[in-house]
């Protein structure tokens, strides 16, 4: 029979590994080069998580590195004026020009004893952001490294870390379950571990029950069992009531979470049940999560709220924990990212709980150890200005009493991005000055883009280091050419799947054909060199002394070197041989390179059931961890924690707090004005809005459920339409209380009536001729999503709250 | 030759796209042609919705009507017997008489010159980006992705243009040049389910006779009697 691979070349090419980053799956893949050119994508045959698949995206990725709309060299804004109606006059710079400007700004900035003022925006990385997120601008005085992570998905990290200590992304066995409960989550197109998914799919559906929970007819609800188009925000409503059904019908695994003393189930509806009764293994406040916030949210009860049957709430709670402890209850964005999505992310999680499947066989797992080295420390490399800079408080607001961002128990550790806005627009808690943003793009991925739009006016000096003329590049003094993360640059990302903890290394398999650099590592060191000509060397002495190749210990003699070293250092322990590590043994430095990735073993099942690492080392229903957290939080603001969830538009006081519970989705907008409940949802052809400009996007967009090729639509529930009088094609336009854009309506059946559903990714008034109907005169195509979804939050992680209906809407026909 | 057929399973299929992403790269396939594409309908009322996805390319028939109506035997069945339709662009004199036969409509025309977004001037920043025709005089090829491999491989000929020539009608050829190099055409291999088999149907013990045997299949318009060599076996839907 016939080969797949075709490493045997018939086209005198070779496959060169690197790491496809187009969405948070980061798979590791091989690009085939013929001649210095990239000419095909494959998934990394060596990789245990994805198999060697990838999904549609890793062939996109072709249209991205050659993309004609790319920057090919440095270039400089000669119209002061700034705004979206405003010409940039951008004209081409050398290296040295744009480096020169930089650093006279930033020098600036230490003459004035102001290093804080100083910013540098992360979107996407690779973990070689520890230079120029983490080690450049501490050393140079700023504890403004600010990441995109609130607008990526740190909500669903809330609802593992206050049930079982763990904020990260889960890993699921699909291979052995039994059940895969989806919230919110699309894993056959989107964010994470899509190609894994979409290959062991089939085969899920033929050994196990599926059921997602959407507003939409996603992709995998296309491919599910069971379809639960929830309102927009109420999956709360679901959850609950799956726990509830759970412990009144005794389905809970009693390995797991215990049992009655005397083995008769005292959970009936609305009846308090005694804790002394009940004795717990591996999890903490099973009693009293059901006094609190289960004991009367039956089916019945959620059905009001989800618009979801009681029958089918109850057949599918039934299904799901018949068939635990080998079942996944996968949280995602689409169920979390909500004002009040905190609560249901931790519902969603704690189903994992009641049924043993956490940390379980065929359940929702953590991963194995992945044994990087960190760069060494960079203390004494702070003079004076450095050292008083860095007291300064970071500027996004985190940890504000508004916005506790609660990663991992501690108020203000996590990151409040789309604030960063508003914290440039109040100058509070100080002005910035400076920044330089790289591979990101606020003013079109942070809800509330008008507000980026203004803050990037008003910043006195914006530095976008890009491939693409991006929104964000609109407001830039001086743009820097990007190398493409996956064909032209070195770095390595960590990520896992199919029970398999794995790192991919990002490395350049093509020749650029631009005069372009890598953003993470060699603009920092041009930044530092042109600096200590300048008379400030500390940041590269750092960087060329600690920095050096750790097999001959050569410092690096230029910024490429510098970019190959860092990154030997970071993974030395996977490709040393003298290392040991319980995973692939590696030959060396030149083996990894052929191979680009390493894989762990597979996951041991349980290894956390003895401890969690929660405050009381069991899975929390009801969560001393978050008790702590919050109680801390408010003890800084004087003040209790009933007062710092009113502050967070939460619903719930007292000890329902500390358990997950049903909140009511919150909205902007007065149903009156606004009859529509707006939701957005993810594409399968999104390289995280970064793939518009790609011919193949947008011959495709219709293999999203519902949507158009060439097109920008909102899906409308035909029964809806036909009141307003609006037909499939017609221009529309959607209206919220914060702004409005324009698009094509849909008449389609996957949406409920008095919802509109439309999907992220298009949009762009700038970023290239494909994506935009006229990149010179900024007309996008469609609308983006984030200029009528108001800037607001899940405030106890700091999450940016897209998802859950966060705003009603007008349609109007144009 | 083996004679081949394919069995798409879209049960596996998940709807994803990359096989047509992927045909369209590993044969230099320009905007606007698709030699592989796909049907989609979304049936039933709210809730009760089902989504159905259908990947398409060409059927290989062994009664095509295409090559029955070229009346130069460009459209032509493969002289190794392997069942594969194929095309001659040297004997094609562009008549579209075969795109009008073809009830499957997966037969694409060059009007023009092939891949005019590559071959544009358009800068939208002056001086500071590119355009298609810089991008691929820089690479030196259009498209800049461009596979080598769709020309110069085969022993059928190495001529079948790589890009092809205006004034031709251009198809999916089921990957002749893998295939006759003991490669699996390149949807198959791309297919992150593996929800596509390419096999011998004279052989019993080909994977494609074997999930024949197994599953219940059909082919797309098979009352015309084409007799289509692309098989579909269980469905894309499981909504019980």
């Amino acid at each position: 029979s016939l080969a797949k691979d075709d490493s045997n070349s018939i086209d005198g090419g070779e496959w060169k590994p690197t790491t496809c980053q187009g969405c948070t799956t980061w798979c590791p893949v091989e690009v085939k080069v013929v001649d210095g050119r990239a000419i095909k994508v494959k998934g990394n045959r060596y990789s245990k998580a994805h198999n060697g698949n990838i999904c549609p995206r890793g062939h996109m990725s072709l249209q991205q590195v050659y993309d004609p709309d790319r920057i090919k060299v440095p270039m400089k804004r000669t119209n002061p004026k700034k705004g979206r109606n405003e010409d940039p006059k951008f004209v081409p710079i050398t290296w040295d020009e744009a480096i020169e400007e930089i650093a006279d700004r930033m020098l600036e900035l230490r003459e004035n004893n102001e290093t804080h003022k100083y910013v540098t925006f992360r979107g996407r990385y690779t973990y070689m952001r520890d230079i120029i997120y983490g080690k450049f601008t501490k050393i140079f005085g700023s504890p403004n490294g600010i990441s995109h992570s609130a607008i990526c998905a740190e909500a669903e990290k809330f609802g593992s870390y206050y049930t079982e200590a763990y904020w990260g992304y889960r890993d699921y066995d699909l291979e052995n379950t039994k059940y895969v409960l989806l919230w919110g989550a699309d894993p056959l197109a989107s964010n994470r571990q899509v190609p894994h998914s979409i290959n062991a799919w089939g085969d899920v559906l033929d050994q196990a029950g599926v059921a997602v929970m959407d507003p939409r007819l996603s992709a995998t609800a296309a491919k599910a069992d069971e379809w639960l188009p929830v309102i927009p925000g109420e999956d709360g409503a679901l959850a609950i009531a799956m726990a509830h059904v759970i412990l009144a019908k005794g389905l809970w695994n009693k390995e797991f979470v215990g049992d009655f003393v005397d083995g008769k189930n005292r959970f009936k509806v609305g009846e308090e049940v005694d804790e002394s009764t009940f004795k717990e293994n591996y999890t903490n406040g099973v009693v009293k999560w059901w006094n609190l916030g289960l004991k009367d949210k039956t089916p019945q009860w959620a059905a009001k709220r989800s618009g979801i049957s009681a029958k089918q709430i109850e057949r599918v709670a039934t299904d799901f924990a018949k068939a635990g402890p080998n079942v996944i209850s996968w949280l995602a964005t689409g169920a979390s990212m909500h004002v009040r999505g905190g609560y249901t992310a931790m519902a969603a999680h704690a189903l994992n709980g009641l049924v043993g499947s956490v940390d379980n066989k065929g359940g929702s797992i953590r991963h194995s150890d992945i044994p990087v080295d960190d760069f060494p420390g960079y203390k004494k490399y702070l003079d004076k200005v450095a050292k008083k800079g860095l007291e300064h408080h970071k500027m996004d607001q985190r940890g504000y009493k508004e916005f506790p961002a609660l990663k991992k128990g501690k108020s203000g550790k996590g990151v409040v991005t789309n604030n960063a806005a508003d914290a440039i627009l109040d100058e509070e808690p100080y002005e910035i000055k400076v920044a330089i943003g790289y591979w990101n793009n606020f003013a079109f991925s942070c809800s509330g883009t008008d507000r980026w739009e203004e803050a990037l006016t008003k910043l006195p000096f914006f530095v976008h280091i890009t491939t693409n003329p991006a929104e964000m590049t609109q407001f830039a003094d001086i743009v820097l050419p990007a190398a493409q993360h996956k064909y032209e640059k070195f770095g390595y990302v960590k990520s896992k799947a199919n029970t398999h903890a794995y790192v991919t290394m990002n490395q350049p398999v093509i020749e650029p054909l631009w005069d372009v650099k890598m953003d993470e590592t060699e603009v920092p060191w041009l930044i530092a060199e042109k600096m200590a000509e300048k008379g400030y060397d500390k940041l590269i002495k750092y960087f060329k002394t600690e920095i050096k190749d750790p097999e001959t210990g050569k410092s690096p003699a230029n910024e490429y070197e510098f970019s190959e070293y860092a990154l030997k250092i970071r993974t030395q322990p996977l490709w040393d041989p003298k290392i040991k590590v319980n995973g692939d043994q590696i030959n060396g430095w030149k083996e990894f390179r052929k191979l680009g990735v390493w894989n762990s073993e597979s996951y041991k099942f349980k290894q956390n059931w003895d401890d969690f690492g929660t405050k009381t080392g069991k899975f929390e229903f009801y969560s001393e961890t978050l008790k702590k957290a919050l109680g801390k939080h408010a003890k800084k603001h004087h003040t209790d924690i009933d007062d710092i969830l009113e502050t967070c538009k939460y619903e719930a006081r007292g000890e329902l707090a500390f358990v997950p519970h049903y909140e009511e989705a919150y909205r902007w907008g007065e149903e009156r004005e606004y009859p529509f409940v707006f939701f957005e949802h993810r594409s399968r052809l999104n390289r995280e809005a970064r793939s518009a400009n790609c011919n193949w996007y947008q011959e495709l967009k219709d293999v999203d459920p519902g949507d158009e090729a060439w097109n920008d639509v909102a899906k409308i529930n035909p029964k809806d339409a036909k009141k307003l009088g609006i037909k499939t094609g017609d221009k529309i336009k959607l209206i919220s209380p914060t702004g409005e854009i324009e698009c094509e309506a849909k008449l389609w059946e996957g949406v409920r009536s008095g919802t509109v559903g439309k999907c992220y990714g298009q949009g762009h008034w700038a970023y290239g001729k494909v994506a935009s109907e006229d990149y010179k005169n900024k007309l996008p195509r469609g609308g983006n999503n984030n200029e009528i979804l108001p800037p607001d939050y899940e405030r106890l992680s700091g999450s940016t709250a897209r998802h859950g209906g966060v705003t009603r809407i007008k349609i109007k026909k144009i | 030759m083996a004679k081949y057929v394919m069995v798409i399973d879209l049960h596996k299929c998940a709807g994803c796209g990359a096989c047509v992403i992927s045909c369209k790269n590993e044969n230099n396939v320009q905007e606007g042609f698709y030699w592989g594409h796909y049907t989609h309908k979304t049936v039933g009322k709210f809730p009760n919705v089902n989504y159905e996805f259908i990947p398409t390319l060409c059927n290989h028939c062994d009664n095509a009507p295409c090559v029955e109506v070229c009346p130069v035997g460009a459209m032509h069945k493969d002289e190794d017997g392997t069942g594969m339709v194929l095309h001659d662009p040297d004997k094609c004199i562009g008549c579209k008489r075969c795109q009008k036969a073809d009830p499957y409509g997966v037969i694409n025309f060059n009007k023009e010159k092939a891949h005019p977004f590559w071959r544009d001037n358009e800068k939208i920043i002056p001086k500071v980006t590119s355009s298609g025709k810089e991008v691929t005089k820089a690479v030196g090829e259009i498209p800049p992705y461009y596979n080598p491999a769709r020309a110069n491989t085969t022993d059928r000929d190495k001529t079948y243009d790589g890009v092809r020539r205006k004034g031709v009608v251009e198809k999916c050829l089921l990957c002749d040049h893998r295939v006759k190099e003991g490669l699996k055409p390149y949807c198959v291999t791309a297919c992150p389910a593996d929800a596509r088999v390419i096999g011998n149907l004279d052989d019993n013990n080909s994977e494609a006779n074997k999930l024949l045997k197994k599953y219940k299949s059909f082919r797309l318009k098979e009352s015309l009697g084409t007799e289509p060599r692309v098989y579909y076996i269980r469905d894309f839907n499981s909504q019980k």
